[in-house]
Order: structure tokens, then C-alpha cells, then sequence
């Protein structure tokens, strides 16, 4: 697969995931970190759909199962994250209610359907442009952290609100869904090689020089 | 390249690569600052609440403490490898490198310590949880007193701080330096 512009993965050369020296695929291991070398991630696109799959299973369950209980003079009130969010709205949080939204529901949520895309893409099932991909790519990468700020949450009002019999706080089996959710999609994130989206680039298709992620030779 | 200097394209001016100034001293120092103000962040309560004539308090580790002992023993674990194990691996880690780095040497073992910086680095959520904290006050300002500790106050510093020592070194240059100083 010998294209117009030169790739390391033809001349056999591999970037490490680690610290992007660029060195022969045959040597195995980088000269430099001493990690594992690939010219791709081996099994990427299986690994990040095992993932991908186990993350979209525990998303439903983190969403309708109740992420902390309060107890309240006796009385009990499970609390979901979509509730939660919705009693930041109703007392007129709006900004709160809209980073909740975004960070507990949205993102996982578009992170899993961003990396089904990327997967279908990388695997030539459909073809949008490679430079958008990179970019949604991008943001699901550096967004996904912020999703953890329910369990946050969670963790800091079980550790405040300890008042024995008058309020107190435990922690419910969502968080621990939701938590996993995050988790999973972060590793799946990790697994997926974005140069799997170069790759399918024709290059006599395109008229304009394409940049070459990895083509730093140190 | 003169220090602080970048270098751009020659076609388009895009900036490729810029040398950061005392790379290594600023990434050395702005750990240290790290090490004092985790120190900080451990000792003094993040938030006190009063209510029902009751005062509790928030503290790094007891938001960790609390979810192990109240039945969520995974995800306290994961709270503290994200707000307290990380960012300390983080800033030993970079101590332990560049300190040394900066008179030309490399410190044993300093290749697997560089390699564990990297792999931890996304792993780091000081500022997811600094959001975190801000979320529950809200939450709990409309049933309680709630008030800033210093140790919360210690945390900002420390994101911060943590964010410079990260910006003061690219990662590749890092690298690149452990590489010339091992030969």
C-alpha cells in the first residue's frame, strides 16, 4: 500500500505509543521506553468494540438505578443521575443543572456513539472525512475525564452528610454503573489507534498534501 | 533553537515545535510546589458543613474513606487513585526525573518512572474533582451552613500548579533528554 505521500508503517518503521520515537517495527520493543512496539495497535478496532459494548450495557443501568440514597428523619430518597440533575433545574440552578447534563448524560452517551462511528469508519463501513474523524476523536478523548464529577459527587456528599438519624448519605448501585461507564469508555478510548483513520485515505484521491500524524523522525 | 524560541513552518507559519524555557528547573519546582500543597490538601478540611448543631467535615481522604466503608469499596478506591495517587505520582515522578535531568544525569530506573508519568497522567482528575466539590455545595447550601476549608483553597493552588509543571515540559522533549543524558 504504497501511497503518494511516505508513511512510516511502509517502510516498516513504527511510532511508539509511548513516548513517539519512531523505530523499526521488527525491533519489538522501543529502544528509548522499552515498551511494546506496533506500526498499529494489534486487535484495535475488536478491542475497542468489547468496550464499547460492555460500556453501552452499563449505561442504562447507571442511568435508572439510583446513584446515592438520602435518609432524611426516617425518610428514604433514592436518587438517580437524571433526577438529580433535574432538581438542580427545578430550583433554578440552571448552569449546574446544564454541567450535569452534559458531563453525566451527554458525554457518555456521544462517547459511545462517537467511538461506534470511528470504529465503522476506521473498518470502512462508512466514509466520512478523515479530518472530522480525528477531531471527534479528540474531543472524546479530552472530554470523557470530566464525566467522573457525579462520582465525585457521590464520594463527597457520603463523606459530609453523616448526621446519624437526623440525614445521612450512601452511596447505590448506579454510582458503581455509572462509574464503570466512565471507566470502560476511557480504556476504549485508549485502545482505538486514530492512524486506523489515515489509513483508509486513497491518497490518489486527494489533491492536497495530507498531514502525516506520525511522521516525526527523531 | 535559542531557549523560548519556537520553530514555525516555513509555509504557513504554523508553530512546530517551541523550546519552553528552563524546561526542567520550572517542571522541578512547580512539582515541589505540588508535594507542599497535597501535604496542604491532606491536612486542613476541604468543607465544613454545620447543621443540626452538628459540624462535619470534607477532607481528600475521607470522600475515599467513606465509599469504602458505606458500601462502594471499588469506587472509593478509584477516587483515590484519581485525586490522590495520581497527582502524586505525577509530582514524585517528575521530581525524581527532572531534578536529576537538569545537571545532565539520569536517576536509576528514571526510564520506568517517565513511562508510569505517562500512563498515569489521564488518570489525573484534580480538577473533575474540584467540580465535583462545587456541584455538592450547591447541592448542600440549601439544607446546610457550608464553608471553604484551606484545604480546598490548597487544591486550586494545586491544580494549578500541577498544570504548569505539566506545561513547563513536553513530554516528547522530556524524552528526548532522558535519551541524550542515558548515552
Amino acid at each position: 500500500m504504497s501511497g503518494r505521500f511516505p508513511r512510516a508503517v511502509d517502510d516498516d518503521l513504527a511510532t511508539c505509543h509511548l513516548c513517539g520515537k519512531v523505530a523499526p517495527a521488527a525491533r519489538g520493543e522501543c529502544p528509548r521506553c522499552g515498551v511494546a512496539i506496533h506500526t498499529r495497535k494489534p486487535r484495535s478496532i475488536e478491542r475497542t468494540i468489547a468496550l464499547m459494548v460492555a460500556a453501552s450495557a452499563l449505561y442504562m443501568p447507571a442511568m435508572t438505578l439510583p446513584v446515592m440514597t438520602l435518609r432524611e428523619l426516617g425518610d428514604v430518597a433514592p436518587t438517580t443521575i437524571p433526577e438529580g440533575m433535574q432538581a438542580f433545574w427545578k430550583s433554578g440552578d440552571y448552569p449546574i443543572a446544564v454541567v450535569i447534563f452534559t458531563a453525566s448524560i451527554l458525554i457518555p452517551f456521544l462517547k459511545i456513539a462517537s467511538l461506534a462511528w470511528v470504529c465503522a469508519a476506521a473498518t470502512g463501513r462508512v466514509d466520512p472525512s478523515p479530518r472530522m474523524l480525528a477531531k471527534v476523536y479528540w474531543i472524546t478523548e479530552s472530554l470523557g475525564r470530566w464525566s467522573m464529577i457525579d462520582i465525585f459527587v457521590v464520594g463527597i456528599l457520603v463523606a459530609l452528610v453523616q448526621l446519624g438519624a437526623y440525614m445521612s448519605v450512601t452511596p447505590g448501585p448506579g454510582a458503581l454503573a455509572f462509574g464503570s461507564v466512565v471507566i470502560l469508555t476511557m480504556f476504549a478510548a485508549t485502545s482505538f489507534d486514530p492512524r486506523l483513520l489515515w489509513d483508509r485515505i486513497d491518497p490518489h484521491m486527494n489533491s492536497e498534501p495530507t498531514p502525516q500524524p506520525d511522521a516525526r523522525e527523531s | 533553537m535559542p531557549e523560548g524560541g519556537s520553530a514555525r513552518c516555513v509555509c504557513c507559519g504554523a508553530k512546530l515545535y517551541r523550546n519552553r524555557p528552563a524546561s526542567l528547573a520550572r517542571a522541578t519546582a512547580f512539582s515541589l510546589t505540588g508535594l507542599v500543597l497535597m501535604a496542604m490538601a491532606h491536612a486542613f478540611p476541604f468543607i465544613t458543613m454545620d447543621a443540626a448543631g452538628m459540624r462535619t467535615s470534607l477532607s481528600l481522604s475521607n470522600a475515599a474513606h467513606a465509599l469504602i466503608d458505606r458500601g462502594s469499596p471499588l469506587l472509593g478506591i478509584a477516587l483515590a487513585l484519581f485525586t490522590i495517587i495520581a497527582p502524586l505520582v505525577m509530582a514524585c515522578g517528575l521530581i525524581y526525573v527532572c531534578g536529576p535531568l537538569m545537571f545532565g544525569r539520569a536517576a536509576p530506573g528514571a526510564t520506568a518512572v517517565t513511562r508510569w508519568i505517562s500512563r498515569t497522567q489521564p488518570w489525573n482528575m484534580i480538577e473533575v474533582f474540584l467540580l465535583g466539590v462545587l456541584v455538592s455545595l450547591m447541592k448542600l447550601n440549601r439544607v446546610a451552613e457550608v464553608n471553604f476549608g484551606p484545604g480546598f483553597w490548597a487544591f486550586v493552588v494545586l491544580m494549578i500548579s500541577m498544570a504548569a509543571a505539566v506545561a513547563s515540559i513536553d513530554r516528547k522533549e522530556l524524552w528526548d533528554r532522558l535519551e541524550v543524558a542515558r548515552q
